[in-house]
C-alpha cells in the first residue's frame, strides 16, 4: 500500500488516487522519419526493468490530474523521491548504492558507540 | 525411477510408507554440461525433461537459485486453456493442451489435470463480439469452443448472478470444455522426477551470478557454487528474466509486475468449473481441497517484492462478490503475489539472442502455467537443434523491432 | 477582445421554457425517496441544484487579476484552498496548479463568464461552463463527518481538513470534489452521471444517523 506525496497537491494521498504510467523520462524520437526500426522499437517497447532503484511516471488521477515522477525501489517498494515533470531525479541507482553503504557504516558506528556507552553504564 | 502405481501404493502401505525413494537426487554440479537451463520452475523442468526424453540430450543441468517450482509455478491459479485468438499463440497453447491431456501417464505422476471447462464471461456487447470472434478463430484452428448466452452460463453455474440487476449483467460467455485446472506443484515435481530419472542434474540453491561469453558465444555460467560450462544455455527465469538479460548485455521488452492470488477457507463443493471475467476482473475456481482459488489483476507498477497491493485485493473481491453474491460471507485464508514478466503484446518470448548459444524463454506474463508442457517441448526442440521450433519461431524477440506483434491482450485473461 | 463572445446557451424568446431543466437528483429522489428529518437526525443532506459552475484554467496571476476585477474575489493562495465571498454565495476552489472551480448563484455564470473573458482578453486561458455536468450536495450536522469517514479514505479529521480546504478524492470508488466551507457543513461536488449512485450511497451511509433530506 503506497501513501504517495503529490508534489502539486503538496500532501500525501492514498494509492487509489494514483495510476502508474510506466518508466519516466522516455522521450519520443525527435525525427520519426529518420528513426530506424530498431530505434523505434526501442522507444515503443523496451523499458528498464531493474531490481532496485527505478524512475517512474505517475498521475494523480483522482486528484489534481497532474503527471509527476517517483523514484522507487522495486524490491522494498520504498518511495525514495518524488519530483515534478521536467525535473531530474537526485537519487539514482548509482548514488543510492553509495548512500546505502554510507548509511550502514553510520549505523555500525552508532551501534558500536551505543555498545560502548552501555559498557560504561554497566 | 521407482514407478508409481496403485499396486505400489498397496505394497508400501505394508511398510507404513516409510520406504519410498526420494523423488530426485541432489547432485553436486559437474564441470560442464551439454545444456544448462537457468530456472527450475515448471517451464525449465519441462524443457529439461523433453530435452532428455525426446531429443536424447541427457547431459543437462537445471540451475535454480531457490527450490524447484518455488516461483510462479507455486503461485498461480492453475488454469489451463488454449482459446487464444491468433494462429501463432493458438498453436502454442493448443500444443500444450494436447500434452496436458497425456501428461500424467507420460511422466508417471498424477498432475491432477481436470478438464472441468473454462468460461470467459462477457458483460457488454463488445465483450460478446470479441468472444464470438475468438471462438470462431479457435474453431478454425481446431480448438474446441462455444458461445453461450446468459441462460447457458446460468445452466453451467447456477450460483452465479446472471440476473439483469447486476451492475455488469452477464450477457454470455465463451466456453472451452477441454480447458480446466491442474495441480501446480505436482507439475513441477512430476517433471523434476522424470527429468532426474533420465539423468538431468537438478541443482537447487544454486544462483547464476553471470554469464561466460567470449566472442559473442556463450560457454558457461558463473554461480555461487563455481563456474559451470555449457555451449547452450536456456534462460527460463520468468520475472527475473530482465535481470538475467542485463547480465548477458541483452535488452528485453519486459516489465516485471506483482500479480496476486488468494484462497478462501475450504467449503463444500459448489463450483465445478472455472469462471473468468475480464470486465469486472476476477477469476475463480474451486480446488479439490474445497478452497476457492481467486486470481486478481496485476499491480500497474514494476515490482519484485512477490507481494501485491490491498486496493487490488479489494477490487478483485468486489468483482467476485458482484458475480457470486453467495460468496460474500466466505473468509479468505491466504493471499500472495508472484512476479510476472509482462510483454508489450501479452505474448511470450521464445527466442535466440545476439549471444550465440544463449536462448530466452520468458515474457509469459500472467498466463505461463497453462503453457508449461508446450513451452518446455518446443523450447527443448529449439535448444537441441539450434534452430527455433516452428511453433516457437513467431515468438522471436525481433518482433518488437520488426512490428510483427501477436496481440493477445484480449485472450490473456488478466489485463496488463 | 477576440475571446469575449456571448456564451449564453439559455433558450430565449418564444423558445424559453421549452425544455424542462431537471437536477441530476430529480430521478433519484423520485425513485429512492427523500427521508424527512426526525427527532434524532444528526445529519442533513441537501442538493443545491442549478448553481453556476465554471472551470477556469490558465496562469494564476492573470486569472487572479481578472477575478478581482469581475467578482472582487482572489484565487486561493495555496493548493487545496477554498475561498468564498462574504455572503458565502460565490466560491473559488483550487483544483490543480492551473485550474480552479468557480461556483456562483445559478444564472449568474453566463454573465460572469462573459465578463471574465473580457477582462482576460488575449491572455492564455480557458473557461468552461460545466454547470450541467455536475451538482453540489451538502452534508450538515454533527454526524456529517462520520458519514464521510464511511465513504472516503481521505482523512477528514478537523486537524487535517480545516475550514477553507477542498480536495478531489475517491468517494466509494467514484470521484468527488470534497470541500469544507464552514465548521458544520461539508460540500460534495459530484458528476451528473455519478449523482444517483452518490445519493443512494449517502442515504445508506447516513441511515444509522437518521439522515434527513431537505428539498
Ligand atoms: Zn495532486
Amino acid at each position: 500500500m503506497f501513501y504517495i506525496f503529490c508534489p502539486y497537491c503538496g500532501e500525501h494521498r492514498e494509492e487509489e488516487e494514483f495510476h502508474p504510467k510506466g518508466q519516466a523520462h522516455i522521450s519520443r524520437p525527435e525525427d520519426p522519419e529518420a528513426t530506424s526500426d530498431e530505434e523505434w522499437g526501442d522507444y515503443l517497447f523496451f523499458r528498464d526493468n531493474p531490481r532496485g532503484v527505478h524512475h517512474e511516471l505517475w498521475v494523480h488521477a483522482v486528484g489534481c490530474r497532474k503527471f509527476f515522477n517517483i523514484t522507487r525501489h522495486t524490491v522494498s517498494y520504498e518511495i525514495l523521491e518524488v519530483y515534478k515533470m521536467g525535473e531530474q531525479p537526485s537519487i539514482t541507482a548509482e548514488n543510492y548504492a553509495a548512500q546505502q553503504g554510507a548509511a550502514s557504516a553510520d549505523k555500525e558506528r552508532n551501534a558500536s558507540q551505543a555498545k560502548h556507552q552501555e559498557g560504561v553504564r554497566a | 525411477m521407482q514407478r508409481y502405481s496403485g499396486f505400489g501404493l498397496v505394497k508400501h502401505a505394508l511398510s507404513h510408507h516409510e520406504n519410498w525413494e526420494r523423488q530426485w537426487r541432489n547432485p553436486t554440479p559437474k564441470k560442464s554440461y551439454d545444456v544448462i537451463i537457468v530456472g527450475g520452475g515448471g517451464h525449465g523442468l519441462a524443457t529439461a525433461y523433453y530435452l532428455a526424453k525426446e531429443f536424447g540430450v541427457t547431459n543437462v543441468a537445471v540451475i535454480e537459485k531457490g527450490w524447484l517450482g518455488g516461483g510462479n509455478t507455486a503461485r498461480n491459479t492453475t488454469i489451463v486453456r488454449s482459446n487464444y485468438l491468433w494462429d501463432e499463440s493458438a498453436a502454442l497453447y493448443e500444443h500444450a493442451m494436447k500434452l496436458w491431456e497425456g501428461l500424467s501417464q507420460d511422466i508417471n505422476y498424477n498432475v491432477m489435470f481436470s478438464q472441468r471447462g473454462v468460461l470467459n464471461v462477457g458483460h457488454t456487447l463488445q465483450d460478446m463480439r470479441d468472444i464470438q470472434r475468438r471462438v470462431n478463430a479457435n474453431r478454425l484452428n481446431g480448438i474446441d469452443g462455444e458461445v453461450l448466452d446468459a441462460k447457458g452460463v446460468q445452466a453451467l453455474v447456477p450460483i452465479m448472478d446472471c440476473s439483469k440487476n447486476a451492475r455488469y449483467p452477464v450477457m454470455g460467455a465463451s466456453w472451452q470444455p477441454r480447458a480446466g485446472v491442474a495441480r501446480h506443484d505436482a507439475v513441477a515435481w512430476g517433471y523434476a522426477r522424470a527429468a532426474d530419472a533420465l539423468g538431468v542434474d537438478l541443482l537447487q540453491n544454486t544462483e547464476v551470478t553471470g554469464f561466460k561469453i567470449r566472442d559473442g558465444q556463450i560457454y558457461g555460467v558463473h554461480t555461487n557454487r563455481g563456474d559451470i560450462e555449457a555451449k547452450t544455455v536456456g534462460c527460463v527465469t520468468a520475472g527475473n528474466s530482465g535481470v538475467m538479460a542485463k547480465m548477458a548485455g541483452i535488452k528485453l521488452p519486459l516489465e516485471s509486475h506483482p500479480l496476486q492470488a488468494l484462497v478462501s477457507e475450504p467449503i463444500k463443493p459448489i463450483l465445478d468449473t472455472v469462471v473468468m471475467s475480464n470486465h469486472v476482473h476476477g477469476y475463480i475456481s474451486q480446488s479439490d481441497k474445497g478452497d476457492l482459488v481467486i486470481g486478481a489483476g496485476i499491480d500497474g507498477y514494476n515490482g519484485y517484492g512477490q507481494r501485491g497491493s490491498y486496493p487490488t485485493v479489494e477490487h478483485t473481491l468486489q468483482a467476485i462478490v458482484e458475480m457470486f453474491p453467495i460468496f460474500s460471507r466466505v473468509r479468505m485464508n491466504r493471499q500472495w503475489g508472484g512476479i510476472v514478466d509482462t510483454c508489450p503484446d501479452a505474448c511470450p518470448i521464445l527466442s535466440k539472442t545476439k549471444v550465440k548459444g544463449l536462448y530466452f524463454n520468458c515474457g509469459w506474463g500472467t498466463g505461463g502455467f497453462k503453457a508449461t508442457p508446450g513451452s518446455g517441448h518446443v523450447f527443448a526442440a529449439s535448444l537441441a537443434k539450434g534452430e527455433m521450433h516452428p511453433i516457437a519461431a513467431p515468438f522471436s524477440i525481433d518482433r518488437f523491432n520488426t512490428g510483427a506483434l501477436i496481440d493477445e491482450h484480449g485472450a490473456a485473461g488478466v489485463a496488463h | 477582445m477576440s475571446n469575449a463572445q456571448q456564451f449564453d446557451t439559455r433558450l430565449v424568446g418564444e423558445h424559453a421554457g421549452e425544455i424542462a431543466v431537471e437536477s441530476p437528483l430529480a430521478y433519484s429522489m423520485h425513485r429512492s425517496g427523500a427521508p424527512k428529518a426526525k427527532a434524532d437526525t444528526t445529519v442533513t443532506l441537501r442538493e443545491r441544484a442549478f448553481l453556476g459552475h465554471l472551470t477556469l484554467r490558465g496562469g494564476a496571476i492573470v486569472l487572479d487579476e481578472a477575478l478581482r476585477d469581475v467578482l472582487g474575489m482572489s484565487l486561493p493562495g495555496e493548493p487545496l484552498g477554498l475561498v468564498q465571498d462574504e455572503a458565502g454565495e460565490r466560491s473559488i476552489q483550487w483544483m490543480s496548479p492551473d485550474e480552479w472551480l468557480l461556483i456562483v448563484p445559478g444564472g449568474e455564470e453566463f454573465d460572469v463568464e462573459r465578463r471574465l473573458r473580457e477582462a482576460l482578453g488575449d491572455a492564455h486561458f480557458a473557461i468552461s461552463n460545466v454547470s450541467g455536468g455536475q451538482t453540489l450536495l451538502e452534508l450538515e450536522g454533527e454526524a456529517a463527518r462520520e458519514v464521510l469517514m464511511k465513504s472516503v479514505a481521505y482523512d477528514v479529521h478537523p486537524r487535517h481538513f480545516p475550514v477553507g480546504k477542498g480536495v478531489t478524492t475517491v468517494f466509494a470508488k467514484a470521484s468527488v470534489i470534497l470541500r469544507r466551507p464552514s465548521e458544520e457543513r461539508w460540500e460534495l461536488v459530484v458528476r451528473r452521471s455519478f449523482a444517483d449512485y452518490t445519493y443512494r450511497w449517502l442515504l445508506d451511509a447516513g441511515e444509522e444517523f437518521g439522515v434527513g433530506v431537505e428539498r
